[in-house]
């Protein structure tokens, strides 16, 4: 069997869907073939597409933006559906992050990529929204299942289970393993670092214009 | 101020100090995640492209208006890539609304939020998806919904609007 996982973020480094993707593939058979893909840009060439359509099984992991997909993705998937693409019986699951602790909160996302499967013929498996993804990128060192990535750990079990079986399953939520008041503090003492290191105030980040 | 991002052309709207429409000029960039327009320039967008103040419009705006080809629910690749554009709206600090994490408000106006979304053959899943993510975007913006709206064609919109 052959996997593509695809890096659908924006960032072409240092991306939590990154990170992402690299603990799912640990979980991949060493019979099955994973193949890395990036789309962080708004298109994609065909051959690249006729890459993909070697594959069985297609697993797009990116960050929630504004309820949605990335715009620069949902280009790439337009594209897609505009091209004349033969082999149709591909699964296709999705793994999106948000900066928000809720992972519920990815439920709108996961809905499009459905649709997208209805409107272009290919089958959709299952989705996984991962709420306080904010949090995975400086992850990378952290075993799957252990610490902050324990439910992730949980989550996963059930995704590759869908994936290696060929099987379609319920959309999956979960959140990053740290209480939520500990997140928030972890997310605010980013953006102080952030805004000092650009050399502003920490009031700065409510400035209005 | 009424602002309106629409991917379809030469609206029947006359653009004034009190309403300001945002067309799809060729030359926008994807947002690349950077988190600029919050940690190095907050409230706009790092990306020169003329779309970099997409935030600070929102602020002036007690409705926005979204005019999109509904694509598998959602909006099209322009409108979106605008709304991508907007996070500086908010600030980037969390705060809990209806029991849910969001962002807090940077500024203080109250934004009604109208979609038309159009397309020859929006299924009903698109339609309940749209509307989903027309409510969700209100909670973020701390806003309000005023209308969800489907149309068979773009021509239709404009008869609407007109």
């Amino acid at each position: 069997m052959n996997i593509a996982l695809i890096n659908a973020s924006p960032k072409a480094t240092g991306s939590a869907s990154k990170v992402l993707l690299e603990d799912l593939a640990g979980l991949i058979n060493e019979d099955d073939t994973v193949k890395d893909f990036a789309i962080n840009k708004p298109s994609i060439a065909e051959h690249e597409v006729g890459e993909l359509c070697k594959c069985d099984a297609w697993v797009f992991a990116f960050p929630l933006y504004v309820d949605g997909i990335p715009s620069h993705l949902l280009s790439c998937l337009c594209r897609m559906e505009q091209m004349s693409i033969s082999n149709r019986q591909i699964y296709v699951y999705a793994i999106v992050n948000c900066g928000f602790y809720e992972g519920k909160q990815c439920h709108n996302a996961l809905a499009i990529m459905e649709n997208w499967c209805d409107k272009t013929g290919f089958i959709w498996g299952m989705g996984i929204g991962y709420g306080g993804g904010g949090a995975l990128a400086s992850m990378g060192n952290i075993p799957l299942g252990r610490g902050p990535k324990r439910s992730l750990g949980q989550a996963y079990r059930i995704l590759a289970n869908a994936i290696l079986t060929d099987t379609q399953t319920e959309n999956y939520y979960t959140s990053v393993s740290l209480p939520e008041f500990l997140y928030r503090q972890a997310a605010e003492y980013s953006w102080k670092q952030m805004i000092k290191a650009n050399g502003g105030r920490y009031a700065d980040l409510n400035k209005k214009i | 101020m009424r602002l309106i991002i629409s991917d379809v052309l030469d609206l029947p709207i006359a653009e004034d100090g009190e309403c300001r429409v945002i067309y799809n000029n060729g030359n926008i960039h994807h947002c690349i995640g950077c988190f600029g327009c919050w940690g190095k320039t907050p409230g706009r967008c790092v990306i020169k492209d003329g779309y970099e103040n997409m935030g600070e419009l929102m602020s002036r705006c007690s409705e926005l208006i979204l005019i999109s080809r509904c694509t598998y629910g959602g909006f099209s690749p322009f409108v979106k890539n605008v709304l991508d554009r907007t996070i500086s709206y908010a600030s980037p600090h969390f705060e809990m609304r209806k029991g849910e994490m969001h962002h807090k408000r940077r500024y203080e106006n109250v934004i009604g939020l109208t979609a038309y979304f159009y397309g020859e053959n929006i299924t009903e899943n698109e339609k309940q998806t749209a509307t989903d993510i027309v409510s969700a975007n209100s909670i973020n913006y701390d806003g309000k919904v005023n209308e969800v709206l489907f149309f068979n064609s773009a021509d239709q919109v404009k008869e609407a609007l007109a």
